[in-house]
C-alpha cells in the first residue's frame, strides 16, 4: 500500500541552524499519528513543508504517493490547520467573518461537509457572523478545527489545533474527531503539547527533538516500554544493571531511575523481592524523557 | 468550477478593497477638483482650459490594491490547498478583469466630460494631455494597460515584501532605480540621447500602450518568479 505520508531524509536549514535534520518516516493510510516534541523541535516546520507552505533544503517527501509542493491534485486531498494561521486582512476590520472563511473552504475542498461545519460551529459556540479579527485565541483555534474536520480531506494535518481552547471544547474536538474518523477514515497527523489528553487518540507516535526524529513507534508499544523504578539505591543499581537507563534521580539513599522496558514476569518478581516500586511511564512522561534535556546524554549512557 | 475562477471569487468576497476603495478615492479626488476649479478661474495661458492630472490617484490606488491582493491573501489561500501558481494566475485574471472594468468606466466618464464641456467648467480631469487625450478607442486600451501595469507592479512589491521583508523591498526599489540610471548613463555616454528624444517625440499613444503592455508582461513574470519562492 502506498503510504499516506512518506518522508525521506527531509532536512531544513535556516542559516547554520538545522530545523529538520534528516527526518525519515512513513505513515500508513487510515491512522492517527501524534507528532510530539518541545517548542522549536521542528514540528511546525515539518508540517509546513508537508503542506507545501515551506520548502525543504534537502530530502524528499510524498503525500498520497506524490510530492505535494505546487501539486493541486494532491493539495486538494489534504488540509493543514495551523496554530498561527494568517487570515485575509480586508480593508475594514470587521469585513472578513467566520462564515466567509467557511464559504471559501467549501469552494476548494471537494468533500466539504457543510452540515458538519454548522454542527461544529454550534458545538464551539462560534457565531458564523463574527469577524475573524475579533476572535479570541481559543475561537481562532475552533475555526481552524471546523475547517480541518469539515474539509474531510484524506490527509489531515493539525498543528497544535487547540491552543487556547477550554477543556470542554477540547473534549468536543476529541469526540468529533473520533466520530468523524470512524465514519470517514483518513490519515491524521496531529501535533500537540497536551500529550496525555490526546494519548487515547493516537495509534502511532513520532517524537522529534532539535530537528531529529527520536521515536517512531506504535503507541501501544510505548506503553510499558519505559518504566520508573524507585527504591533503595543499591537495589535499584542491582536491578537496572545491563539495562538502558534514561534518567537517574537520587535523594539520600533512595534512587529513582527511568529505564527501558518491557519487563518479564521474572523481572517483576525480582523487583518485588528487592522492594522496588515499578511504575510505567505515561506517554507524556515518555516524551519528556525522549525529548527532555536529560535525554541527549542519557541515551548513550548505559548502566554498568 | 475552475480553480482560477475560485481564486477570483476568493478575492471578490472583499469587494470593498477591489471596487469600493478605488472609486471612493477617485470620487473624493474628483469632487475636490471640482471644488477647486470652480473657485479659481482657468489661466489664460492654457486657452481657458483647466488641467488637473489628479486622475493619477486611481492608478496609484490600483498599485496599492495589487500589493494587498497578494500580501494578505496568500497564506489562507495556501492553507485551503491552492497552489501558488493557481493563486497567482487567478489574481492576475482578477487584475485583468478589474483593469478592463475600470478602463471602461474611465472611458465613459471621459466621454461625459467631453460632452459636458468639462463638467461645465472646462475641467480636464478624465482627459490627460498626450496620455488620455484621444478618442475612446485609444483611451480604453491605454487605461486598461496602464491599470494592469500598476496592479502587476503592486503585486510584485507585495510578494517581494512577503519573501524578503523590508530589506528586500528596499533592494527591489534600489534595483529599479539602478536599472533606470544605467539606461540613462548609457544613453548619455553613447550620445544616443537625441535619438532617444526623437523616439519619444514620434512615439504615438498606440506605441506607448504597446510598450506598457510589454512592461505589464515583464512585471507579471517577475511576480511569478517571486511567488514561487514565498513561504508562509
Amino acid at each position: 500500500m502506498t503510504p499516506a505520508i512518506s518522508v525521506t531524509g527531509l532536512t531544513r536549514r535556516y542559516g547554520d541552524e538545522l530545523a529538520l535534520d534528516d527526518v525519515t518516516f512513513d505513515i500508513e493510510p487510515g491512522s492517527i499519528t501524534g507528532l510530539l516534541g518541545r517548542n522549536g523541535a521542528g514540528k511546525t516546520t515539518l508540517m509546513r513543508i508537508l503542506a507545501g507552505h515551506e520548502f525543504a533544503s534537502g530530502g524528499s517527501m510524498a503525500v498520497l504517493g506524490d510530492c505535494p509542493l505546487e501539486n493541486e491534485p494532491v493539495l486538494r486531498r489534504m488540509v493543514f490547520v495551523r496554530e498561527d494561521q494568517h487570515y485575509p486582512d480586508y480593508g475594514r476590520p470587521n469585513l472578513f467573518r467566520v462564515r466567509h472563511a467557511l464559504q471559501m473552504a467549501s469552494w476548494f475542498y471537494p468533500n466539504w461537509d457543510a452540515e458538519l461545519a454548522t454542527e461544529l460551529l454550534d458545538d464551539f459556540a462560534l457565531p458564523a457572523k463574527r469577524a475573524v479579527k475579533g476572535l479570541s485565541r481559543g475561537m481562532r483555534s475552533a475555526l481552524g478545527i471546523v475547517i480541518g474536520l469539515a474539509a474531510r480531506a484524506e490527509v489531515t494535518l493539525f498543528d497544535e489545533p487547540y491552543a487556547g481552547l477550554d477543556a470542554v471544547a477540547r473534549q468536543v474536538f476529541y469526540d468529533r474527531l473520533l466520530d468523524n474518523y470512524a465514519e470517514h477514515p483518513r490519515t491524521v497527523l496531529i501535533s500537540t503539547h497536551l500529550i496525555d489528553e490526546a494519548a487515547g487518540l493516537l495509534e502511532r507516535v513520532l517524537v522529534i527533538d532539535r530537528g531529529k526524529l527520536m521515536v517512531d513507534a506504535a503507541a501501544d508499544d510505548l506503553r510499558g516500554s519505559v518504566i520508573r523504578v524507585t527504591g533503595p539505591a543499591i537495589a535499584v543499581a542491582e536491578f537496572t544493571a545491563g539495562r538502558t537507563v534514561w534518567n537517574r534521580r537520587r535523594i539520600v539513599s533512595q534512587e529513582s531511575v527511568v529505564m527501558a522496558g518491557p519487563l518479564d514476569e521474572a523481572a517483576r518478581a525480582r523487583a518485588g523481592a528487592l522492594h522496588l516500586t515499578l511504575e510505567p511511564l505515561t506517554l507524556q512522561q515518555f516524551v519528556v524523557q525522549a525529548a527532555g534535556p536529560a535525554a541527549a546524554g542519557a541515551r548513550e549512557r548505559t548502566s554498568a | 468550477m475552475n480553480t482560477w475562477v475560485k481564486v477570483v471569487r476568493y478575492h471578490l468576497v472583499d469587494r470593498f478593497t477591489f471596487v469600493g476603495y478605488p472609486w471612493a478615492i477617485l470620487a473624493f479626488v474628483f469632487l475636490i477638483n471640482l471644488a477647486i476649479f470652480a473657485s479659481v478661474a482657468p489661466p489664460a495661458s492654457q486657452h481657458g482650459q483647466s488641467y488637473s492630472g489628479a486622475l493619477a490617484a486611481i492608478y496609484i490606488v490600483f498599485g496599492i490594491v495589487g500589493s494587498r491582493a497578494v500580501s494578505s491573501r496568500l497564506p489562507f489561500a495556501l492553507a485551503l490547498g491552492v497552489s501558488r501558481r493557481s493563486f497567482y494566475t487567478g489574481t492576475a485574471l482578477l487584475a485583468a478583469g478589474l483593469a478592463a472594468a475600470n478602463a471602461l468606466a474611465l472611458t465613459v466618464l471621459q466621454i461625459i466630460e467631453r460632452a459636458t464641456g468639462g463638467w461645465g467648467m472646462r475641467l480636464h480631469f478624465f482627459r490627460v494631455p498626450f496620455l488620455l487625450a484621444g478618442p475612446w478607442y485609444l483611451t480604453l486600451p491605454t487605461s486598461f494597460v496602464a491599470l494592469a501595469v500598476m496592479f502587476a507592479w503592486g503585486m510584485w512589491f507585495g510578494l517581494i515584501y512577503q519573501r524578503w521583508n523590508l530589506a528586500g523591498l528596499t533592494a527591489f526599489v534600489a534595483a529599479q532605480i539602478t536599472v533606470v540610471t544605467i539606461a540613462l548613463v548609457i544613453a548619455f555616454q553613447a550620445h544616443i540621447w537625441p535619438g532617444v528624444g526623437r523616439f519619444f517625440t514620434v512615439l504615438s499613444i498606440g506605441g506607448l500602450t504597446g510598450a506598457l503592455a510589454v512592461l505589464a508582461m515583464l512585471l507579471l513574470a517577475g511576480g511569478y518568479a517571486t511567488i514561487r519562492r514565498v513561504a508562509v
